[in-house]
């Protein structure tokens, strides 16, 4: 039991946390109004239409209204761009996590539900639980490592448990069927078109997708900062690729996969300092300067 | 970090962790967010037709027209989501027409709406040219 605890209580760097939290709650506006424009089209939904998931149910949650969705928006984008200044981290994250999880609730309750947002969910939750944290501060936390840990099991999750389901629902021949190709029918790309025809090359696709989410779990254990990077940065290019291939990308998962990464060594007030020298002689911005 | 912080960390983690193994065992969407990453894992024959769902209009002015995941606000794959009770309840589709409504005022408001699923025949996973288009279910204002 204290092996797996030491592990997930890992200390990390409260800078990376300070950075990470920047990026997600910065993350939630480019989410609401360019990536995921659809959401707020659920104001105008009839509430027939609203089929609510069990999250919904459990909490006697009532088909949201055009004042609903349009209140929680405007919420969410006040509190996410305030959250990510890093003030509050506790009340303000809070906020951010509860107005966000409505927001999803109003997105997945009309007939169809997305699968690219469980780490984003998880780093929502626990960022929180970290309190204060600096810009560039190399200090090691157990609270800061819990909450990053947790969001890297989180993204593991996401690839494992994906080839957990395509067994369940496709079964063994997934590996060996027709997923891929149909997938490239319905919305190829000049990348992969060419593809339809070495079909052995989609069949072989299978396999490697599945070998890589199986193995996927080896990124939470190893030892060495470079091969954990080194692996980070393949998942980041499978995901390329498959944009690539077929416009699908999973972006609130690639933002929260950033927990892997050493963000502490970017210092954003520093280099505003560095680079924008009138900026930087405003009092808000020095002051916070000197404490960096 | 005090014990009891430590304990309430690795509860919720415990905690949240059984879930998704649950939702991922015997879980559907439903679930969300502890529901399987079930996105591409169903498996295909290469020859079975591919399904294209789409819903058309007809409005006032006796204009047709394909009423589209901006002009509806649905995304298509939430109209398939709701094919089952589309099938159930036909009336349902005039809560899709009230919802063009809202969202162009201006325009005429629609008299049909009809959800129509068109299969591409394919031949060793290329398509042949050949499709079929079944309406699936129709509304007419009275």
């Amino acid at each position: 039991m204290s092996t797996i605890s030491r592990w997930l209580f890992e200390p990390m760097p409260l800078g990376r946390v300070a950075v990470f939290r920047t990026i997600v709650y910065l993350f939630i506006p480019v989410d609401v109004l360019i990536t995921t424009p659809w959401v707020v089209d659920h104001k105008d939904t009839p509430r027939s239409l609203y089929m609510p998931l069990v999250v919904g149910d459990l909490l006697h949650h009532p088909a949201p209204t055009y004042g609903l969705v349009v209140t929680v928006m405007t919420a969410l984008l006040i509190c996410s761009v305030l959250a990510a200044t890093g003030r509050h981290p506790r009340v303000l994250g809070t906020a951010v996590f509860l107005l966000y999880a409505e927001w999803m609730l109003i997105a997945m309750s009309y007939g169809k539900v997305d699968h690219d947002r469980f780490a984003f969910l998880v780093a929502l939750a626990v960022l929180p639980t970290v309190g204060r944290a600096r810009y560039g501060d190399r200090n090691r936390s157990d609270a800061a490592g819990w909450a990053l840990r947790v969001t890297q099991i989180a993204v593991v999750c996401t690839y494992f448990l994906a080839s957990w389901a395509k067994f369940r629902f496709g079964g063994l021949d997934w590996l060996n069927g027709a997923t891929l190709a149909r997938a490239v029918l319905r919305r190829g790309t000049i990348f992969a078109d060419w593809t339809l025809d070495v079909r052995l090359v989609l069949i072989a696709m299978q396999y490697v997708i599945v070998a890589f989410e199986l193995s996927s779990p080896v990124v939470l254990f190893v030892r060495s900062d470079r091969v954990r990077y080194l692996i980070v940065a393949g998942f980041y290019l499978f995901h390329l690729m498959t944009f690539a291939a077929i416009t699908i990308v999973f972006l609130p998962h690639l933002v929260a996969m950033l927990a892997f990464l050493p963000l502490e060594r970017i210092r954003p007030l520093r280099f505003l300092q560095r680079h924008l020298p009138g900026l930087a002689r405003a009092p808000a911005l020095a002051g916070r300067q000197s404490r960096e | 970090m005090t014990a009891w912080g430590r304990a309430a960390r690795l509860v919720m983690t415990v905690l949240a962790a059984i879930a998704l193994l649950a939702g991922t065992a015997v879980g559907d969407d439903a679930h969300f967010p502890f529901g399987p990453f079930r996105m591409f894992s169903t498996t295909d024959r290469i020859d079975a037709p591919v399904n294209s769902t789409r819903v058309e209009a007809i409005d006032v002015s006796g204009r047709r027209f394909v009423l589209t995941d901006e002009l509806s606000g649905l995304r298509r794959a939430e109209i398939e989501g709701h094919a089952a009770a589309f099938r159930q309840d036909p009336s349902l589709l005039r809560d899709v027409a009230e919802a063009y409504s809202r969202r162009h005022p201006d325009k005429p408001p629609l008299t049909q709406v009809t959800v129509v699923v068109r299969r591409y025949a394919l031949r060793g996973g290329v398509p042949t040219g050949d499709y079929e288009d079944t309406v699936q279910m129709t509304w007419r204002r009275r």
